[in-house]
């Protein structure tokens, strides 16, 4: 499988993934390597609001259901201060009703949980792109 | 009234001849007394013989004179006496024929002898007929033994006048009602005793006080009647009775059929008549026929006095048959309209004088008058019973006040309904009851109905009866005004509307539960809904690894350790899966009854003692103290579901706690119990979450415990597991102190007694 929205070796693109299962970082940090992006890790919601302002990733990759302030939360706080940060909303929440509420909340896009790996290659590779453009 | 023409003989002429008579004699013998002293005085025998001698033949003559003198007076007294009888005859013929009343000479065997014009007037008939009859056929039926009585004692001498009011019958058969005076004269020439006969015909006199009696008997029977029906018998009996007639009818105006119908009638006992009422009752006359027909129609009074002569009499027939003969009819008469006619007959002919025409029309009139008035005062007695029987009856109470609230009246209905006598009622209980009211309407409002302000609403109040019993009352209360409309009392009506209180209450409480129940439906849709969302939540959390990590391996390319690594991640979301599956299974069979513990002796601090080994060995970062009560009884239950409960708890207790922090258990007996508490030192439990603990999926998510991974089914079952052993669960917590979970188990009954068979 090819990466097609894959940036450019000169640039590595840094992609934030806040989720507080490590079984669910440890897929997204080892698929998101394999395909070319740094990956940065934050294991609850204030840490994911830290690591974003600090490190400024080209796109963040966020669980809802976290300790502390929960994904939405940061992702508020996060839009407060960067509103063009992308960030995906990535939950096990995924009924109709969830993915309207993350958008309405601020998401630039919804990653339903479980997801197939080039479902999420392909939306981080969107968004890292976009934010190029 | 009788102006005694008894004839009286002349007695002068029989008195002087009496003198002469009397005196000649006398005479002579004085002479003859007198010759015969003469004659002894003179010495002489000779001159005194012829001295008595002639005093002898004077005493003869003197007597023969006598003698003769008699036979002429004998003889002329007869005369005398003839040319008397004859003068006083003719003077008593001639007094007879000009007579005003009728007059008569009747032998002692009632044949009339001789009559005057004026008793040929009275009975109708010719002199020379009526001398052919007796005193007794010219009397009517009903009187003749009384005459006939009368004649028998005058011819005897046992009495010598007869006076009495009898019937007697005119020529052309009708009857005439007479004063009669039999006066014994003496006898006759021919030697037979002669009776003096005076008649007055008193009809219109006997007419005139039958009609008065007639007005007097209707009015008495109208006072005294309330009703038409009441008084219709009485007073058609009574102006037959009066008015001297044998049947009388009342005919009513049928104003549907628009024709006359009998409604009452009265007759003289007679089968006869009883046949002419039969007759008469199917009888249906129209306007304008025959007499009664014309009476409705004109509204005047008509009669037929002669039936046998009238050409329109509608029963004719039947008139004859019962032998009726005489008929006169009279409107009723109410406001001017014809209600109604009233038919009188008699058995003879009768001429109808004005005086009876006016008398009927009057009593037209007032029996109209009456059946208008008796018809207004049965209705007003119907309409006054009605309201007296909605009174009596009324399954309402109902009060008539006083101005001043005080009781004047109360219904059955009201004293049933609160269990008081009147006296009771009045002295205690509607004083009390007109206070609630007041008090129930928020303001004094009997003087304000008394003042004529009513607004027409009820009052609801709560009140006990006599019997103790408490009764919602709903009272309503109108002023009512005295007939100038000023307010005089107030009628209070009292309705027990506990029942409709109770149910209203009741459907107020089923309202009640029925939002309870919705408001639990909803709860129950919403934790659907939310446990849905959960467990979908759970699941794929789980499966995002199972997914990832086995697409990563199924795509190849890794190396062998990571393969490895990787089917852990894997091995352990599935693992957790099934964990899932198996809790909500087991609740799901918990919750509708169909798990059961198999019961066998646990000892409650092996099985807290084993959980402490386990948990110690999977963590390094909490210290476990125990505290357990090494005489605490054994308890009966199910080894594997207590094991369960404390794994859980303990569990818990270690996920909630940080590092460093202290997880203690603590067994007790208390009041036949066994008390396990599991605390620790952990992020605790909010205010408002801690009700909650126990529901499915109530994780605690705010906070410190939100990242606690876990099924959220855990104390669901905790609880259930120990209820299912008569226990109970509860917990305390602070927010940054820790939570203490506390559970009960029933001791077994043997072991109640705090001794211990295993550490005993």
């Amino acid at each position: 499988m090819g990466d097609p929205a894959a940036p450019s070796a000169a640039v590595p693109a840094t992609v934030l993934v806040a989720d507080d299962n490590d079984v669910a970082q440890r897929l997204c940090k080892r698929v998101l390597e394999k395909a070319g992006y740094t990956v940065l890790l934050a294991g609850d919601g204030l840490q994911a609001v830290e690591v974003a302002l600090s490190q400024n990733p080209a796109m963040i990759l966020m669980d809802v259901a976290m300790p502390g302030i929960d994904g939405i939360e940061a992702m508020k706080r996060i839009k407060a201060a960067k509103p063009s940060q992308p960030i995906v909303i990535a939950s096990a929440h995924s009924m109709a009703s969830d993915r309207e509420r993350f958008l309405a909340a601020g998401a630039d896009d919804v990653l339903s949980k479980p997801f197939r790996l080039a479902d999420l290659i392909a939306i981080v590779g969107k968004l890292t792109a976009n934010r190029g453009a | 009234m009788l102006p005694g023409p008894r004839p009286r003989p002349e007695l002068k002429p029989f008195r002087t001849r009496g003198l002469v008579r009397r005196v000649t004699p006398i005479i002579a013998v004085l002479a003859a007394a007198g010759l015969a002293v003469i004659g002894i005085l003179s010495g002489s025998f000779l001159s005194a013989a012829v001295l008595l001698l002639a005093a002898i033949v004077l005493l003869a003559g003197a007597a023969l004179y006598l003698v003769v003198a008699r036979a002429r007076d004998a003889a002329a007294d007869l005369a005398d006496k003839a040319r008397a009888i004859q003068a006083s005859e003719e003077r008593l013929r001639i007094t007879l024929e000009a007579a005003q009343v009728g007059l008569a000479l009747v032998g002692t065997d009632g044949r009339w002898i001789q009559v005057n014009p004026a008793l040929c007037e009275i009975l109708g008939r010719r002199r020379d007929l009526l001398l052919t009859v007796t005193l007794e056929h010219v009397t009517a039926e009903h009187d003749k033994p009384a005459v006939a009585e009368a004649l028998a004692k005058l011819r005897t001498g046992d009495i010598l006048r007869w006076e009495a009011q009898i019937f007697q019958m005119r020529g052309d058969g009708s009857r005439v009602p007479i004063e009669i005076t039999i006066a014994a004269l003496g006898e006759h020439p021919s030697g037979d005793a002669l009776l003096l006969v005076q008649e007055a015909d008193i009809s219109t006199r006997k007419r005139l006080e039958g009609q008065r009696d007639g007005m007097v008997a209707v009015r008495q029977v109208i006072l005294a009647a309330s009703s038409w029906e009441q008084a219709a018998p009485q007073l058609l009996g009574g102006l037959c009775a009066c008015l001297d007639w044998d049947v009388a009818q009342y005919w009513a105006v049928d104003t549907e059929l628009k024709a006359l119908r009998l409604h009452y009638g009265w007759h003289r006992d007679s089968d006869a008549l009883e046949v002419f009422y039969k007759q008469s009752r199917r009888l249906s006359i129209a306007t304008g026929e025959g007499l009664l027909g014309r009476v409705w129609q004109s509204g005047v009074v008509a009669a037929n006095e002669d039936l046998t002569q009238a050409t329109d009499y509608e029963r004719a027939a039947a008139a004859e048959e019962a032998d009726l003969r005489c008929a006169i009819a009279l409107p009723v008469l109410n406001g001017g309209a014809v209600t109604g006619v009233i038919e009188l007959l008699a058995p003879e002919v009768r001429r109808i004088e004005n005086d009876l025409v006016t008398m009927l029309s009057t009593v037209g009139v007032e029996i109209g008058q009456f059946i208008q008035r008796a018809e207004i005062s049965q209705a007003l007695r119907r309409s006054e019973a009605d309201h007296r029987a909605i009174y009596e009856r009324s399954p309402i109470g109902i009060a008539r006040i006083s101005g001043e609230g005080e009781l004047l009246e109360g219904n059955p209905a009201l004293l049933l309904m609160l269990e008081h006598d009147f006296n009771a009622m009045h002295s205690q209980a509607w004083p009390d009851l007109l206070r609630a009211y007041d008090q129930a309407a928020g303001r004094s409002r009997i003087p304000a109905l008394l003042a004529g302000v009513t607004d027409g609403r009820s009052v609801q109040l709560r009140a006990a009866t006599g019997g103790g019993k408490w009764l919602w009352l709903q009272m309503t209360a109108t002023p009512i005004p005295d007939p100038s409309g000023v307010p005089e009392h107030v009628l209070v009506m009292v309705e027990d509307v506990t029942t409709v209180r109770d149910s209203q209450d009741k459907l107020a409480e089923a309202l009640e539960a029925q939002r309870g129940a919705n408001a639990t439906l909803e709860k129950l849709d919403r934790t659907k809904t939310e446990f849905l969302s959960i467990v979908s939540h759970e699941f794929r959390t789980a499966l995002t690894g199972i997914q990832g990590f086995s697409e990563l391996i199924r795509d190849g390319g890794l190396e062998p350790d990571e393969v490895r690594a990787y089917g852990g991640y894997i091995f352990n979301d599935a693992d957790r899966v099934n964990r899932l599956i198996g809790d909500m299974l087991d609740l799901d069979r918990m919750e509708s009854g169909k798990m059961s513990i198999r019961t066998t002796d646990v000892d409650i601090n092996e099985v807290l003692s084993e959980a402490i080994a386990r948990a110690g060995s999977s963590t390094t970062t909490v210290e476990f103290k125990a505290d357990l009560d090494p005489r605490l009884p054994i308890v009966v239950g199910d080894r594997d579901r207590l094991i369960q409960v404390v794994s859980n708890l303990v569990n818990n207790a270690v996920k909630y706690s940080p590092d460093g922090g202290v997880v203690t258990m603590t067994t007790r007996s208390e009041g036949g119990f066994a008390l396990v508490s599991v605390s620790d030192t952990g992020v605790g439990i909010p205010p408002d979450e801690i009700s909650h603990v126990f529901e499915r999926f109530r994780r605690v998510r705010s906070g410190a415990a939100q990242s606690i991974p876990g099924t959220g089914l855990g104390l669901t079952i905790v609880k259930q597991i120990v209820e299912m052993h008569g226990g109970k669960i509860w917990v305390e917590s602070a927010v940054g102190h820790g939570s203490a979970f506390h559970f009960t188990l029933p001791l077994a009954a043997e072991n109640v007694a705090p001794l211990q068979r295993r550490h005993g």
